[in-house]
């Protein structure tokens, strides 16, 4: 059996998090060179669907509130665990794509409903309020073909 | 601020919208990487050893699969800590972390049980004019999380009880 | 081992939550394995799934099915494929056990299955992903069905080392020992089979070692080849019931664990190998007959002149499972029906965790030493309905399958 290894981790104390960018203004590109202009060393990485920041939080807050005024309702932020390239989550060491891609391709797929959400927050013709007591939507018909539409849309 | 449990966990959209409008998601990532950048064993991918099923007893018993015990070593210490919690309930195409339906049902289970925190459930949006809907709940409840006690109470009457 | 690593494909649900992962990427780098997680889109998974027609919830689950649907379509290449999802979970037991039945049907991969819980080692999965890359990176010395020159095979098993010198395709020198001291014991078997063959160590042209000891011996003797027991055993298996050319299921009751392999023209196909229970062991036989005051040869004999029906065993473990055994004797059944009751206990535990992991086809051979034991291969028959073949010299199955495939590395050496 090969002996029990010590763990010792890189980039304590760090953030990462990831920069999707679903827009018709901004590209992946242009959020990249935007942030590397305002990154003062902190770690950029390019992806597929935009970027990822690794550094210390409050460094990482300041590029992220930057950089979401290029186009605040189509920039998307979330947390994440692994600092970027990590070779147990890359998809060249793995073979397959890591498990939570498949989450956030989803996600990219609906995300232009909630671009169009947040800009319409506070306009007048915004006619839905917050109700408490009634926050689920009817689900239509179909959701399943919509979904592969979708999802072939943004595939292709 | 307040710490927001998302469900799913994994969310892009959930973990965004809950930091834009000022608050602090508490999703898988968060607690991946504190296991990321804690010093131990070795154990790829996710530093997570054969304690850490054991540590999940606390949320459900030892015939309950390890996958589940893991997952909820996860979760669990997350949703005691929640001060609110969101949940998208038509989340089926959730891996990883959110893989495993037992553990999602015990997750959703648990988040419901903490009578003290305001819980918002969603549906995915499947449509534009669902998405208008879908981020004015969201805005709508995590603004009501801002408010004072007394405020929020008096919000929370206005329901139309008297 | 300079040969290319075996890509295994990963199909699995909990493993890494349940601290498993490094155990399975440690099990497959001792071996020169590469475990690897086909490729596939959201696309895939959302029709796969449809297409599959199994409706899990589980997400991870779902992702199961679309990466098994194109590993048999053929848009993800691999050499054979590791099934693993957490012990205990009703769903996903389900669906690995249909994926490993469609893999099997649809492909020419071999595929091993498993259910693991957070205590599964790396020593627990080595067997398994040293017969999966066994079958793919060795199918040419698989394909061996003859044995030539002079060969010695050993068997260490965690109850008893066998041992046995094949001449020219016959068996020529046996040996048989309870398993103390690993070296000990193998020297003893080896000395005894070739004075029974009458053959000197320096005249055996290749050795084969299998079994818990067999890195161990092998290193010692400088084996040609050092196997787990899996493929080495249904190698044994087809040869001796002279079943070579197509489908069979070997059946081997070991000491500590089990194993049930799927063989195609001698080569596994799909195999599972428990070990989780005492009580489906050869193990629980062994203190029954000494409970009965018996010989454990004796036990096959007795357990034929009784009927298992009328004494009743409700209990998985060896403890309990004895008790039961002591409480049926205290109320007055004979030991015929004791010991015919403890051979159904064995064979229905076997039958009931292990031989639902793999296809059931015709001829089904018993081997190992618990095959000798006539009431448990009359239960199990009893239990799949059919006669099944105890081959002869089945109680040194390992050792036949090392010496037969050893004999497959005299042409490469100078002599």
């Amino acid at each position: 059996m090969p002996p029990d290894k010590q763990y010792i981790p890189e980039f304590v104390g760090t953030v990462t998090k990831y920069v999707f960018v679903e827009s018709p203004d901004v590209t992946p590109q242009m959020l990249v060179t935007a942030a590397y202009e305002i990154s003062e060393g902190v770690m950029i990485k390019e992806t597929c669907f935009g970027l990822q920041i690794t550094g210390m939080p409050g460094e990482v807050s300041e590029i992220i509130t930057e950089l979401r005024k290029l186009d605040p309702p189509h920039i998307f932020v979330k947390d994440r665990g692994y600092p970027p390239g990590d070779t147990r989550r890359c998809r060249a060491n793995l073979g397959g794509a890591r498990p939570g891609y498949y989450g956030h391709e989803f996600e990219i797929g609906l995300v232009r409903y909630i671009s169009k959400g947040l800009e319409k927050l506070g306009t007048e013709d915004n006619k839905y309020n917050y109700n408490p007591e009634n926050t689920l939507t009817e689900k239509k018909k179909l959701p399943a073909e919509e979904l592969v539409k979708i999802i072939n849309s943004e595939v292709s | 601020m307040a710490k927001v449990f998302i469900y799913p966990s994994t969310s892009l959209i959930l973990s965004d919208m809950v930091e834009r409008f000022g608050h602090q998601p508490l999703g898988a990532a968060v607690a991946v990487r504190e296991k990321i950048q804690t010093p131990g064993l070795d154990s790829p991918p996710m530093q997570m050893t054969p304690e850490d099923p054991k540590k999940g007893l606390k949320y459900a018993a030892v015939e309950v699969p390890a996958g589940v015990r893991g997952r909820m070593a996860l979760f669990g210490p997350m949703i005691d800590e929640a001060e609110a919690a969101i949940i998208i309930n038509d989340a089926d195409l959730s891996f990883g972390c959110m893989g495993c339906s037992r553990t999602n049902e015990l997750v959703k289970y648990l988040v419901r049980t903490r009578e003290d925190i305001p819980v918002l459930d969603l549906n995915y949006p499947s449509d534009e004019e669902e998405g208008i809907q879908f981020v004015t709940n969201i805005k709508g409840f995590l603004d009501s999380l801002n408010m004072p006690e007394d405020e929020s109470e008096s919000m929370d009457n206005s329901g139309g009880e008297e | 081992m300079n040969d290319q690593p075996v890509r295994v494909a990963q199909l699995s649900c909990g493993p890494e939550h349940s601290g498993v992962q490094k155990e399975i990427y440690d099990a497959a780098e001792m071996v020169n394995a590469e475990m690897f997680f086909p490729d596939v889109t959201l696309k895939d998974i959302t029709e796969a799934y449809q297409e599959f027609g199994l409706e899990a919830k589980s997400g991870d689950l779902k992702l199961a099915i679309a990466r098994a649907k194109a590993l048999v379509e053929g848009s993800v290449e691999a050499d054979a494929v590791f099934i693993a999802t957490c012990f205990r979970c009703s769903e996903a037991a389900i669906v690995r056990n249909e994926l490993r039945r469609y893999i099997h049907n649809n492909s020419d991969l071999p595929v091993v299955s498993y259910s693991f819980t957070e205590r599964t080692t790396s020593g627990t999965l080595l067997t398994r992903m040293e017969a999966l890359t066994t079958i793919a990176r060795r199918r040419a010395l698989l394909a061996r069905e003859v044995q030539e020159g002079i060969t010695l095979g050993i068997d260490s098993g965690s109850s008893t080392t066998k041992a046995v010198v094949m001449k020219d395709n016959e068996i020529v020198g046996t040996g048989w020992t309870p398993t103390t001291e690993v070296l000990g014991s193998a020297k003893s078997v080896m000395e005894s089979a070739l004075e029974e063959a009458g053959i000197k160590l320096s005249e055996i042209d290749a050795v084969g070692t299998t079994g818990y000891g067999r890195y161990l011996i092998g290193n010692q003797l400088k084996a040609d080849l050092i196997q787990e027991e899996l493929t080495v055993n249904s190698k044994g298996a087809v040869y001796l019931a002279d079943r070579q050319k197509g489908e069979a299921t070997v059946i081997d009751i070991g000491g500590m664990d089990n194993k049930a392999i799927s063989v195609q023209d001698g080569i596994p196909g799909t195999f599972t190998m428990g070990g989780i229970c005492a009580g489906a062991s050869g193990r629980f036989l062994e203190m029954t007959a000494k409970r009965l005051g018996i010989d454990i040869t004796e036990l096959g004999p007795l357990a034929m002149g009784g009927d298992s029906s009328v004494v009743p065993m409700n209990s998985y473990c060896i403890v309990f499972g004895t008790q039961s055994l002591v409480n049926a004797l205290a109320e007055g059944h004979t030991k015929q029906d004791v010991a015919a009751a403890a051979c159904r206990s064995v064979a229905e535990q076997v039958f009931e965790q292990q031989l639902q992991e793999v296809e059931i086809k015709e001829p089904v051979i018993m081997v190992g030493g618990t095959s000798l034991i006539q009431g448990l291969v009359n239960e199990m028959g009893k239990l799949l309905q059919t006669d099944i073949i105890v081959p002869h010299h089945s109680q040194y199955i390992g050792s036949v399958g090392s010496a037969l495939l050893a004999s497959g590395f005299i042409d490469n050496k100078d002599r």
